[in-house]
């Protein structure tokens, strides 16, 4: 008898550790550790607090934003606001092409979409003399009416590419089925309604992502986790308003998404590379938040 | 040319990075005296009339400038030099069409530097023709291939020894929005910004003062020139964000609050400036006192005394200043004599006068937003009928809001004020604007008549309304799809997507409120004639449709028009979810079990009640909410009462897959 209930426990030990190892193998092919900022000016052109920052806090990669796809009259997908390179980045520091795209690009699938992004991607490398870029990030408002479309173009993209992929994931996107990417950068911004900026900030309160954490545990794809640290300056009555977030209301959402998945601290993005986001925070914040 | 494309680059350059999202506010601002668009309309209006006339077409016709049509012309008339600039025109468009235009075919090395070429040979014929006829053309085409090519100082340069001597064109205007670009890209921004002021040229001294605008700003820009051209574009910013700073602290100011704008001026700032602005008129150096007296006004008034303020612009009205700011003026006199001036006929007729000039000047509307919210809410707060008929007739978001809410007796009365002769000018002119669509009040007074349970009179109210009014209603799906006789603690009536975002247009049997209503009536007036098992019945029966048209029921729609999460009882109307309670605790007392059963488990349903069994309290060491049974909850007693009915017996297949019955179960350690 004492055999028998030896061997059930063994049978019962291997097999939880395999299902551990499993599900951790599905969320746990960690990225690399690694430090990252999106750009998302319409000019690349670094001045020298901004070649400063890439250097002090050891950026290694570069989400840079190449253009926006929007729906033109039409109805077609076009590309909008392409990036002009005025200026090269560090030799040590990795470009992502970066692509916005907007939601009703993709409410229906359009033939050779991906093709098209991919192969703009490509000519803009070449035109403008960038070379050794092994990975693309879309960056798409996905909701479930359109999960579907949007899945399929980035299985497309994939195809098209052949390098790594990458896609945004807003915080109401984790309780959808994952993307068919390598990983995910999980946006830890924006998470407020823009319409009641008075009653909560709209880019991060840490009241707005709570309810999302429980999906992070198990979410089935690695992240990144990005950060804001930009403002957003909202034109009303021709007036701009400027919401920014408090250095500690940054800190104590990182502690606590780090809490739920502790493996979002290996790799940090910061939302975006500008001198006056880099001048609104202490080097001590951003110490924190590219802290691993 | 498909559109003007904009000679000045800089706003093209910074522009796009300032995010724009769109914000909800009746928060305007009310000292507008620079015409943001006034530049490139002006400047694309005299453009197409040039063409017009060069090709002998009426003032009056639609006309965009298409360079094949004008070749031809030129040819036709032997107007050779017309010929090559067209032509040349044409080469440089396209290249600026290639710079500006989006498209899947991102340019090669080859197609930048055959761009480059081709700016490069239509730079040396125009700078070859400036000495021609079309001179001016000419010179403007040679300073916009600079421009494209990154050549400013040569337009500097040009602009200072050769074209700014060539007579007043609008070729001139647009080569000297390039010149004032080029100095700002040189360094020469103070002078740039004069120019771009003086032009109209709102984006781009946006763009370059962005980060310079200050009480210090202005009074060091009128100390240098007391007419400098930047001085209204930059009074305007200031006295805005003035406003804006004043809005924050005004509990009446809507949709605005905290300290989130970018230019936070104290009232120190502002009282320094309105101090300012009496010194400005008081030197007598300005060409626009008009603009420095409303400026003062208006801070006055923000910041200090409001009647002083009412004297003082009124005043301003009379003094020297520019159309926009008599505009200007006239709409901060309407907003102070409104928010001061006592009822009366005379304020009615003024008003109306005014109303008729927003009305004329749709550029305005946002004068009449304000003046209604913050003003006249207040003017005809004792006016209930006239209130809404303003509302109605300004299109204010609130109207929508306020006959929801306001007294079906109050509304009744409305009805009767819109569809009756106005009896002096004030009124007649909102009746003549605030007509209501069909049905559109009558089903209002029934549905709230059915929010106070008095079906009787709801009936009345909808009897007329057909099926296709409900038919035409955002809520139709769920009218269409849910009853109102699903008990909804035993299941909810949630909608598939491709149901609920679908394009049908759905079909409904009935007036859906008008059968509910007289279901309701029918089953209410039985119950003084059911006694036992039927009256318990018939109490759960009640109860359900109680806790479905409640408003956080499944029927919803039923007594409101939207559903939010932020969703509250409402003063005035009857407590439904109460009356479900009442209802299902006499069915409670039912010796059937089965019936017993289901009302002690309705009893637990956490939409009955405004506060739940438990509260989520944040942990702020674990990072996770914690779970804090509130024990003095109604909720809470009623999930006691199923435990301790459910103790002695095998629950029913409804309880015992309850997640919520089974979570309290846990934390009571059962």
């Amino acid at each position: 008898m004492k055999r028998i209930t030896a061997i059930l426990t063994t049978i019962l030990t291997v097999t939880l550790f395999m299902t551990g190892c499993q599900r951790d193998k599905q969320l746990c092919d960690e990225l690399p550790e690694g430090n990252a900022v999106y750009y998302w000016r319409t000019d690349l052109r670094l001045d020298s607090t901004e070649r400063a920052f890439l250097h002090l806090y050891n950026i290694n990669k570069v989400y840079c934003r190449y253009f926006d796809v929007v729906m033109d009259e039409n109805g077609e997908p076009m590309p909008n606001a392409t990036i002009t390179f005025s200026d090269t980045l560090p030799a040590d520091v990795e470009m992502i092409p970066t692509v916005y795209i907007t939601i009703d690009c993709l409410q229906k699938p359009h033939k050779d979409l991906a093709a098209k992004l991919v192969k703009r991607i490509r000519q803009m490398n070449e035109t403008n003399d960038i070379s050794g870029v092994r990975e693309i990030q879309i960056d798409h408002d996905y909701t479930a009416r359109n999960m579907e479309v949007y899945y399929q173009f980035l299985k497309e993209v994939k195809q098209a590419w052949g390098g790594t992929l990458s896609t945004t994931i807003r915080l109401h996107q984790l309780s959808m089925e994952a993307p068919p990417v390598d990983y995910g950068a999980l946006m830890i911004y924006n998470t407020g309604d823009p319409q009641k900026w008075t009653e909560r900030n709209p880019i991060l309160d840490y009241r707005d992502v709570a309810p999302y954490l429980r999906h992070l545990d198990d979410y089935p794809l690695p992240m990144a986790a990005a950060y804001p640290v930009f403002s957003w300056l909202r034109i009303i009555s021709n007036v701009e308003i400027e919401h920014t977030v408090e250095a500690s209301e940054i800190l104590k959402v990182k502690h606590m998404v780090e809490q739920e998945r502790e493996n979002l601290s290996r790799s940090i993005i910061t939302y975006h590379l500008d001198k006056d986001n880099i001048n609104r925070y202490k080097p001590e914040t951003y110490e924190e938040i590219y802290h691993h | 040319m498909k559109r003007f494309i904009i000679t000045n680059l800089l706003a093209i350059m910074v522009l796009p990075m300032l995010a724009c999202a769109g914000g909800w506010t009746t928060n305007y601002y009310l000292f507008h005296i620079y015409n943001d668009q006034e530049f490139s309309e002006r400047v694309q209006k005299i453009c197409t009339d040039n063409w017009k006339a060069y090709l002998g077409k009426s003032p009056d016709d639609w006309y965009w400038f298409n360079a094949d049509e004008v070749i031809k012309f030129a040819q036709d008339k032997g107007d050779a030099l017309m010929v090559s600039y067209v032509q040349n025109l044409e080469k440089y468009l396209e290249c600026a069409r290639s710079v500006s235009d989006e498209r899947w075919e991102y340019p090669t090395k080859e197609d930048l530097a055959a761009r480059s070429k081709s700016l490069q040979s239509v730079r040396t014929y125009a700078l070859s023709k400036i000495k021609s006829r079309l001179r001016s053309q000419h010179a403007l085409l040679y300073m916009r291939c600079n421009m494209l090519l990154g050549k400013h100082q040569e337009n500097v340069t040009f602009w200072e020894q050769t074209a700014t001597g060539y007579i007043e064109t609008v070729y001139k205007d647009m080569m000297m929005n390039i010149y004032a670009g080029a100095l700002f890209k040189t360094g020469r921004s103070a002078e740039a910004g004069e120019l771009f002021a003086e032009m109209g040229d709102y984006n781009s001294l946006m763009t370059q003062y962005y980060k310079k605008r200050s009480f210090a700003a202005i009074r060091q820009e009128y100390l240098s020139n007391p007419n400098a051209k930047v001085l209204p574009f930059l009074l305007q910013d200031f006295v805005n964000n003035a406003q804006e700073a004043d809005d924050a602290t005004n509990p009446n100011a809507e949709g605005v609050g905290g300290k989130l704008f970018i230019r936070d001026i104290s009232k120190k700032e502002a009282l320094d400036m309105r101090d300012f602005c009496k010194q400005v008129i008081k030197e007598g150096k300005t060409e626009v006192p008009m603009m420095w007296q409303a400026a003062q006004a208006w801070l006055e008034f923000m910041f200090g005394d409001k009647h002083q303020a009412t004297s003082d612009i009124i005043a301003a009205a009379k003094l020297n200043g520019t159309e926009p700011m008599k505009n200007c003026t006239r709409s901060l006199i309407l907003y102070m004599t409104s928010d001061q001036a006592k009822d009366s006929e005379a304020f009615d007729n003024y008003l109306t006068d005014e109303l008729k000039w927003l009305e004329e000047n749709k550029d305005y509307n946002y004068v009449r937003e304000r003046v209604l919210h913050q003003t006249l809410k207040k003017h005809y707060a004792t006016q209930p009928s006239r209130l809404i008929a303003l509302y109605k007739t300004c299109g204010s978001y609130q109207y929508d809001a306020y006959i929801d809410t306001m007294q079906t007796e109050k509304l009744e009365k409305y009805l009767y004020y819109v569809n009756t002769p106005g009896k002096n000018a004030l009124d007649s002119y909102l009746k003549s604007h605030a007509k209501p669509d069909q049905y559109e009040l009558e089903d209002l007074i029934g549905t709230k008549y059915m929010r106070i349970c008095q079906w009787e009179k709801a009936i009345i109210w909808l009897k007329d309304i057909p099926k296709s009014f409900y038919e035409n209603k955002g809520y139709a799906v769920y009218a269409a799809n849910r009853s109102w006789q699903v008990e909804p603690w035993i299941k909810r009536q949630y909608l598939k997507q491709d149901v609920e975002y679908s394009d049908t247009k759905w079909q409904l049997k009935n007036n859906p409120k008008l059968t509910f209503a007289q279901e309701m009536q029918k089953m209410e007036g039985e119950l003084n004639v059911l006694s036992g098992k039927e009256l318990e019945q018939r109490s759960y029966a009640l109860a359900t449709r109680y806790a479905q048209a409640h408003f956080r029921g499944d029927c919803w729609w039923l007594m409101r028009n939207g559903k939010s999460v932020g969703d509250t009882q409402r003063e005035g109307e009857a407590d439904l979810a109460q009356k479900a309670v009442t209802l299902l605790q006499k069915a409670s007392m039912s010796q059937d079990p089965a019936l017993k059963e289901r009302a002690i488990f309705a009893l637990c349903y956490g939409n009955l009640y405004t506060t739940y069994w438990y509260k989520n309290v944040w942990n702020s060491e674990t990072y996770k909410y914690d779970i804090e049974p509130d024990k003095g909850s109604q909720q809470y007693a009623a999930l006691n009462k199923l435990l301790d009915f459910e103790a002695s017996r095998t629950p029913a297949p409804y309880v015992s897959r309850c997640d919520e019955f089974n979570t309290f179960k846990k934390l009571r350690n059962i």
